[in-house]
């Protein structure tokens, strides 16, 4: 057709002209949006402000996030420095119970134990992040591409997450911090990561071939979207609810898996601070100091069940069938 | 000049576990540009699986093309590359969904769905396309298109979402437009406004039509040639008044018949064709519609009718089209109904 180039930049200015002022909108945020009308993600906001236990499970995982982030700020200077140990006075303020000067107490380094949690908060939500970020990335692409290329490469990707869900993670922890040497959050965050897609690419990849059934993807193809483009624009922001879910709660269960191997001296190497290498030196003192036990038991506890209760809330906030 | 969409002699086959179905089974049309092709028929007769063949959406495997071709100005469109296709689809060729409550992404606002192949193919802004969207939403007569364009499709009704599909198959200029059962899921008033928008866009744009519907009174409203379908087959084809009013093949006679008339005179009942389509894998030896057709003879039971053409311009793939003893004893001639 020869009128269609000159049609084209001509309809454009007239449009661009006449519709100034909508563009001078900027993005609506969240809030705008529910005050507007109806959005996906102002409803779910609201259903999960209606859960309590979601939303004091929100409040606790903001809590620990500021406390680990702001730490370097005044946790040395007002509690005590987590690592380095004051010798001169090592022996005298060793294994104090709670008091004004040390809230939560000494450990047998003289180290302030309120101090250490605060770090070893870092620690673990460090690795519960990166862990989680390391799964979502493998399990989506190959939960992405097994359902959207199915046949062949389906059979090949499932069968692959089958052998990885059954490698128990201590070993092959045990085997990363042979290859790798010296243990450290890397080994962990690698070992959590690298054995926790299949349950991902599986929740992900039942989510796309629901979605892919919908009309608005043959839409999509009939104006002339190629795959990546229907995948990743069309098919996957329809297709993550379930995984926010997942992935939130698989937070918690890294961090428990954090806490486990450093426990058992594979994980956060001491003196760095970490809740399960606290547990472990807490072994020794069960009954003359149980508070070098109880209170990093306290914060995984409370951290892991904050994930837990903030997933379950997201779960019954995502569910459009919950619409009220 | 080759016409600007031709399909000859089409044949979609689709390969499964329990024989080969027989989806299309030769089909041939040709569209010219600002022309309206009505394509009826029941459920399973093909009609959209013929659509689905000219935007080459039908899934291969398990479908696959065994013979024909189709040509858009002449060129192949089964001999292109994905790329090239991708380059036609959306924007040479457009197509409107059947049901506009699941075709538009809910998770995308409406304004940037309509931009959407604006941007894949006319390589405009973000910017460019949001305003063309606007635009477009206000050709198809969305009242406030820039508020509503901020819209999720959730907060359209049935109407404004197939508004807003007609906008966004609308977006390129395309040169054909394939609208498959366009308002089928939508209730009547909205029905009649769809229709009506359709045909300004005609009038004003230019583009051919391809309307696919179960319903006569659609097709009958919209189209220049009509192509009747059965059992992945062209039973009958020509000028939308021959194929009303003179209807040729027994199946077309069935159709009309089966028509809600508010002027029966037989007591309200209405007259549906009996017995059901066949199964598209073990076709009726024969002419398929032999088994519910009054007419049936032994010759219509083991020999397969041609379409061919009876009148100039309007042929039908029944043995006896041509004999005009037989069409007197169709209904429709003796009552010159529609």
């Amino acid at each position: 057709m020869a009128e269609a180039p000159e049609q084209i930049p001509g309809e454009r200015s007239a449009r661009g002209a006449g519709t100034d002022s909508s563009m001078g909108r900027p993005p609506l945020s969240i809030a705008e949006s529910v005050g507007k009308g109806r959005t996906l993600r102002g409803d779910a906001w609201r259903r999960l402000r209606k859960n309590r236990l979601a939303v004091a499970g929100l409040v606790w995982v903001a809590i620990m996030v500021l406390l680990a982030v702001s730490a370097d700020l005044w946790v040395p200077r007002y509690l005590g420095d987590p690592v380095d140990i004051d010798t001169t006075q090592a022996a005298s303020q060793s294994l104090q119970p709670p008091s004004w000067d040390h809230l939560l107490g000494t450990d047998r380094m003289s180290r302030d134990i309120a101090s250490r949690i605060i770090y070893g908060a870092r620690a673990s939500l460090l690795v519960g992040a990166v862990a989680v970020g390391i799964m979502l990335v493998i399990g989506l692409v190959m939960g992405a591409v097994a359902a959207y290329y199915g046949g062949i490469w389906d059979s090949i990707i499932m069968r692959a997450a089958d052998i990885f869900l059954a490698f128990p993670y201590v070993l092959f922890a045990i085997v990363l911090v042979g290859v790798m040497g010296g243990g450290s959050p890397t080994n962990v965050f690698l070992a959590i990561g690298l054995l926790g897609w299949p349950g991902i690419a599986r929740i992900f990849r039942g989510s796309v071939l629901a979605v892919r059934e919908n009309e608005y993807v043959d839409a999509a193809r009939a104006m002339g979207a190629s795959t990546p483009r229907i995948l990743f624009r069309h098919i996957m922001p329809n297709a993550i609810a379930p995984l926010v879910v997942y992935a939130t709660m698989s937070i918690g269960v890294a961090i428990l898996a954090e806490a486990a191997l450093s426990f058992l001296g594979m994980g956060v190497q001491p003196p760095a601070p970490s809740w399960g290498g606290m547990l472990s030196e807490a072994r020794g003192y069960l009954f003359t100091a149980p508070w070098l036990m109880v209170y990093p038991g306290i914060g995984i506890l409370t951290t892991v069940l904050a994930f837990v209760l903030l997933g379950d809330g997201l779960r019954d906030a995502l569910d459009v069938r919950k619409k009220e | 000049m080759p016409p600007l969409m031709e399909v000859d002699d089409l044949r979609m086959h689709f390969f499964t576990r329990d024989g080969v179905v027989k989806a299309v089974d030769g089909v041939s049309f040709a569209l010219e540009a600002g022309q309206t092709l009505g394509m009826v028929g029941e459920s399973g007769s093909g009609k959209s699986v013929t659509a689905l063949s000219l935007m080459r959406l039908v899934p291969e495997p398990p479908g696959k093309v065994v013979s024909g071709d189709i040509r858009f100005k002449g060129e192949s469109i089964l001999r292109m590359s994905e790329k090239e296709q991708g380059r036609l689809r959306g924007d040479r060729i457009a197509m409107i969904f059947q049901d506009p409550m699941t075709s538009l992404n809910p998770v995308h606002r409406i304004g940037r769905q309509i931009a959407e192949p604006l941007r894949l193919h006319k390589g405009a802004s973000k910017k460019e396309a949001w305003g063309a969207a606007v635009e477009l939403l206000a050709q198809v007569g969305i009242p406030q298109p820039a508020e509503r364009a901020w819209d999720y499709p959730h907060e359209f009704s049935g109407g404004m979402r197939q508004r807003a599909m007609i906008a966004m198959a609308l977006a390129c200029d395309p040169e054909v437009l394939i609208a498959d059962e366009p308002t089928t899921a939508l209730d009547v008033t909205i029905q009649a406004q769809i229709l009506e928008l359709m045909r300004e866009i005609q009038a004003r744009t230019g583009s051919a039509i391809i309307m696919i519907s179960h319903d006569l009174g659609v097709v009958a409203d919209i189209a220049d040639h009509v192509l009747v379908m059965y059992a992945g087959k062209a039973v009958e084809f020509g000028a939308a008044d021959e194929v009303f009013c003179r209807p040729l093949h027994p199946y077309t006679w069935g159709l009309l018949e089966s028509l809600p008339r508010h002027d029966a005179d037989d007591g309200g009942r209405l007259s549906p064709i009996k017995g059901q389509p066949p199964s598209l894998i073990n076709l009726p030896s024969g002419c398929a519609f032999s088994p519910r057709c009054a007419y049936a003879t032994e010759r219509c039971c083991s020999e397969a009718p041609h379409l061919v053409e009876i009148d100039s311009g309007h042929s039908s793939a029944c043995h006896f089209s041509a004999d005009k003893d037989f069409l007197n004893r169709s209904p429709h001639s003796a009552t010159g109904k529609l």
